[in-house]
Parts: structure tokens; sequence; C-alpha cells
């Protein structure tokens, strides 16, 4: 019984784990520039897969470009802190709700399927503000 | 008013003396979108609706043109950061096969040639039905073809680990037709890769 159910166990997260809540990917990083995923740091390389409540930072040097799977775009600037605190998405309605901190530094975006699929779906929240992001591309730059 | 009289120099100091801005640019298509201005707690609009407008975020916002400066050599080299849009392509099948038609076969290549151009690449493969069927079957069989061809793609060297299936279903139609019409041409896989 209890081998049967660890079983069960093992198949639903063999079926469920992968992929699952990969949210995107590093295009490109240059300078210093990580991943924060809890207490652990992961280098921004290339490639890296992203999950939902990362964190992107980088240096005074650093940058980091990345996409979505709703094919939103971003180019993170140097000394910068940008928290994905929230990713859901269908990938077959496409529709969900992306909220993005720029806590410090800058942030560039191209919009994807998220913006489209309601209003304000897709949010980025500054220290000071919240933008509603209607389906376009624009910068933001918050000073330390 | 307590509360605001209080409220304001406080915010002041947690900004230090430069604010926090936006600019609303033009899409690479030409047109561009909007950004609304909120508080925090989400009330309150500012409409920024203009491309090339510079506001700036916090207290009341201000939105002004760009003008003939135009962007700021940091955020210029920022937005020329962004990685370059994704790219789709169309494959078709031999109906119920997963014989690609003579036409879509050199698009394997073009995909191929896409891959190892973007670093980083990923690719999704998406399954598109016509409208014969329920949208629940429609649903499912959109899925699992994006499977097969995953597969097909993968037994023809792509990399499994970059790629994903997604079934779109028969809710975005490349010819639009009415209920229940058979279509070849809505019969399709489309390969995005980003």
């Amino acid at each position: 019984m209890v081998r049967v159910s660890l079983f069960l166990v093992s198949l639903a997260a063999l079926v469920s784990a992968p992929a699952a809540a990969e949210i995107g990917r590093i295009k490109s990083s240059t300078g210093t520039a990580s991943v924060e995923r809890g207490a652990a740091h992961i280098a921004a390389s290339t490639g890296q897969e992203l999950m939902p409540g990362d964190a992107l930072v980088t240096g005074k040097d650093g940058r980091i470009a990345l996409t979505f799977i709703d094919n939103t775009r971003f180019a993170v600037g140097p000394n910068s802190r940008i928290a994905l605190s929230k990713f859901e998405y269908d990938r077959t309605k496409q529709q969900g709700s992306f909220v993005t901190k720029v806590e410090r530094g800058s942030l560039a975006v191209v919009s994807g399927r998220i913006a489209k699929s309601g209003r304000d779906a897709m949010q980025v929240a500054t220290p000071e503000s919240l933008l509603g992001v209607r389906g376009t591309r624009f910068l933001v730059v918050v000073p330390k | 008013m307590n509360a605001r009289r209080f409220a304001l120099p406080a915010l002041l100091l947690l900004a230090g003396c430069a604010h926090s801005s936006m600019v609303l640019l033009p899409d690479e298509d030409g047109g561009h979108g909007e950004v609304a201005i909120l508080k925090p707690d989400g009330s309150g609009e500012t409409l920024v609706s203009e491309a090339n407008s510079r506001a700036s975020l916090g207290g009341s916002p201000t939105i002004k043109p760009l003008g003939a400066k135009g962007l700021k050599p940091t955020e210029a080299a920022l937005v020329s950061a962004l990685p370059p849009p994704a790219k789709s392509f169309t494959l078709y099948f031999l109906e119920g096969t997963t014989d690609m038609t003579r036409e879509s076969a050199p698009v394997v290549d073009e995909i191929r040639a896409e891959i190892a151009a973007r670093p980083g690449a990923e690719v999704q493969v998406t399954g598109h039905t016509d409208t014969v069927g329920s949208d629940g079957d429609n649903d499912a069989l959109s899925q699992k073809r994006a499977e097969e061809i995953l597969n097909l793609l993968a037994n023809k060297g792509f990399d499994r680990t970059i790629m994903s299936a997604v079934g779109r279903g028969e809710r975005e139609l490349k010819v639009p037709t009415g209920d229940n019409v058979s279509s070849p041409v809505n019969r399709r896989v489309e390969v995005i890769v980003r």
C-alpha cells in the first residue's frame, strides 16, 4: 500500500513538475547579473529558466534580456532589482495576469499576450505607483 | 487631511531627490498602446496615451513629450537590449498523418536556422484545429497534435528541452469560418521561436 502511494506520488511529480512553472528564459546577460529564487542566487546565464517569484538583480555593469511564455519581453538595466511577483498564464486560452515590481533600476518592456487578455492584466509596480499596461512598449526608471 | 499632510514629505524623503519616471514608446510596428498610471492601491488614473512621452511617477504624474532630445543614452541602450520579437512558422500536414506537405518541408530548415540564430532559443509548438467538433474536443485534439509534431521535430534533431506543446483548439482560425466547417488551412501547426 505504501509502495503504491509512493509510486503514485512520484508519478504525480513526474507528470506535473517539469516545465509547469517555467514562465520565461534569459536570452542574454552581461556583467554582474543574477536570479534570486528564495535564498538561492543563480547566475543569470543564457537559457536560464525563470519561475514566478524570481527576482532579477544586476550590478553596476549588469544587464539581463529575457522573454516570457506569453511573448512579453524585458530588458533589465544596471543597478536594478526587478521582482516577478506574479505570473499566471493559460497557454490554451492565452489569458492570465502578470505583476512585476521595479524596486530599483530600469526596465524596458514589450508587452505580450497577457496584457491583451484583460484590462490591466499586466501591471508594473514602482515604489510610488502602479502601471496598468495596455498593450505597448515602454520603459521605467526608478532611481535609487 | 492630516494624513495627507504627513504622507507627502515622507514620500519625498523615500524617493530622494530623483523621481521615478516612465517613457511610452512607439511599438515596433509603428502603432502604440497606453499605460495607465495608478496609485499603489490601484486608485486614480492618469493615462499616458501619446507615444514618445515621458511621465513622472508618484505624487500627481506629469506628462511631457520627449521632444527633439529623445531618450537619454542610458534609456536608448536599455531599449536596444530588448530581445527580438518571436518569429512564427506554419506547418501543414496531410490529413490525419504526421507527413508534412511538400510546401512545409523546407520550413523545418528555416526553423532550425532561426533557433541557431537566437541564443537561449525556445520553441513553442502550437496546434490549431478547424471548427469541426466541440471546443473541448478541439482543445484536446490540438494539444495531441502539437505533442505529435514536437516528437517529430525531436526526431529530426531539435532539442527537446527547449520545446513545449500547446493546443489552441479553434480559437485562432487562419481563415474565419462558421462552426463545423472543415478547413485544411485552419488545421495547422504553428511553431513559434522566441
